[in-house]
């Protein structure tokens, strides 16, 4: 492109007409692509540096529409996952005493690392699932001063542990359809008394 | 001094293959870059998402309902930030709000600060009336405390539309 195009054609025409002088035999042209080449670098390098590439994510949720009437569950069916306020995570079966996952880490920046919790968090929650040949309901309630953030690695934690429960009652028990998932529910004054100083 | 050297006067390159990835990535990088909505315009904060696995999906762009929950940098309050995005939405969410008597609505409306439940839960509403097939999503900080966004989602819920969207980042390198 910097070297120009080739102006081939209407030259043979041109020495048809004029005959009698001899024209001087054109080769080519050049074009200056300097500054069209350096208008194009500039908008490269712009849109380069303002685009974002990561496009965000959604993680669906669907909540059961409010209802009068509560449906009755075996507690020994239960498996409670609770968030306390500090970030803190628990969970107990049926009535027992809550049990506590692994505490975050700090990570190199200061922020709180769940990896090992959420790791746990995944263990228990299939375990349970496959031991109760999927009668499991798996409740998280979350305290209202807890981090967000947290909640949300959890219900993805819970969401990728759902293929997993499958592939597992499949190949142990040869159940092989899902039913249950879990639920999220209010976190009440009762939860907070019973995750007191634990 | 054998020989005179033949002064050399420049020399040509060819440019060609350079400019034409050139223009070629310009091409790529102008249709793919987005640029910011006129409710983003209007955000006086900025929302750190929470991070999940890659396993999520794409936001859906139509009939889409955001609901940012975040921190005002300029004055330090939490609220919720309502918005629609196609045109249509947008006109017929702000006769609603309108109508329905919102404070700060005017023409130019687009993004709906909501500082309580009860208008969320009317704002919502309207939202539904403007279109029946609106998606809600809710795009909240992660430091943010979680009864924030307990309180949208049940407000939600109390409207009826019990599947919505968080919204999210994707992890960078796994687990």
């Amino acid at each position: 492109m910097a070297g120009g195009g080739e102006l081939g054609g209407g030259q043979k025409q041109r020495r048809g007409k004029a005959g009698k002088r001899k024209a001087k035999k054109r080769l080519g042209f050049r074009l200056d692509m300097t500054p069209l080449v350096d208008i194009t670098f500039l908008l490269l390098t712009f849109f380069m540096l303002t685009t974002s590439m990561i496009t965000p994510q959604t993680m669906e949720m669907s909540v059961p529409p409010e209802i009068d009437t509560p449906i009755e569950v075996k507690q020994s069916e239960l498996l409670t996952i609770r968030i306390r306020q500090d970030g803190m995570v628990f969970y107990n079966t049926g009535v027992d005493a809550p049990q506590r996952f692994a505490a975050p880490s700090r990570s190199k920046n200061g922020s709180a690392d769940y990896k090992k919790t959420l790791a746990e968090i995944k263990k228990v929650v299939v375990d349970q699932n496959v031991a109760l040949k999927n009668r499991c309901i798996v409740v998280l309630k979350a305290d209202g001063e807890a981090p967000y953030g947290l909640v949300v690695q959890v219900l993805d934690e819970l969401n990728s542990a759902e293929s997993e429960i499958i592939d597992r009652l499949k190949r142990e028990h040869g159940i092989n359809e899902r039913k249950r998932k879990f639920t999220v529910s209010p976190y009440v004054a009762k939860d907070a008394e019973e995750l007191m100083g634990l | 001094m054998s020989k005179i050297k033949k002064k050399r006067l420049g020399f040509v390159l060819d440019m060609t293959p350079l400019v034409d990835i050139t223009f070629l990535l310009l091409t790529f990088f102008m249709f793919t870059a987005k640029f910011k909505s006129d409710a983003e315009n209007q955000q006086k904060f900025e929302i750190k998402r929470p991070q999940t696995q890659s396993d999520t999906a794409k936001i859906p762009e139509k009939d889409l309902v955001m609901i940012k929950i975040a921190v005002d940098t300029v004055a330090k309050d939490t609220a919720f930030y309502l918005s629609m995005v196609a045109e249509q939405d947008i006109a017929e969410l702000r006769s609603r709000m309108k109508e329905g008597g919102f404070p700060e609505v005017d023409e130019k409306s687009i993004v709906y600060k909501i500082k309580d439940t009860v208008w969320l839960g009317k704002a919502i509403f309207y939202c539904r009336d403007a279109n029946r097939n609106a998606v809600f999503a809710i795009d909240a900080d992660r430091r943010l405390k979680y009864r924030w966004v307990e309180q949208a989602m049940n407000e939600l819920r109390k409207k009826k539309a019990t599947t919505f969207n968080f919204v999210t980042e994707k992890k960078n390198g796994g687990l």
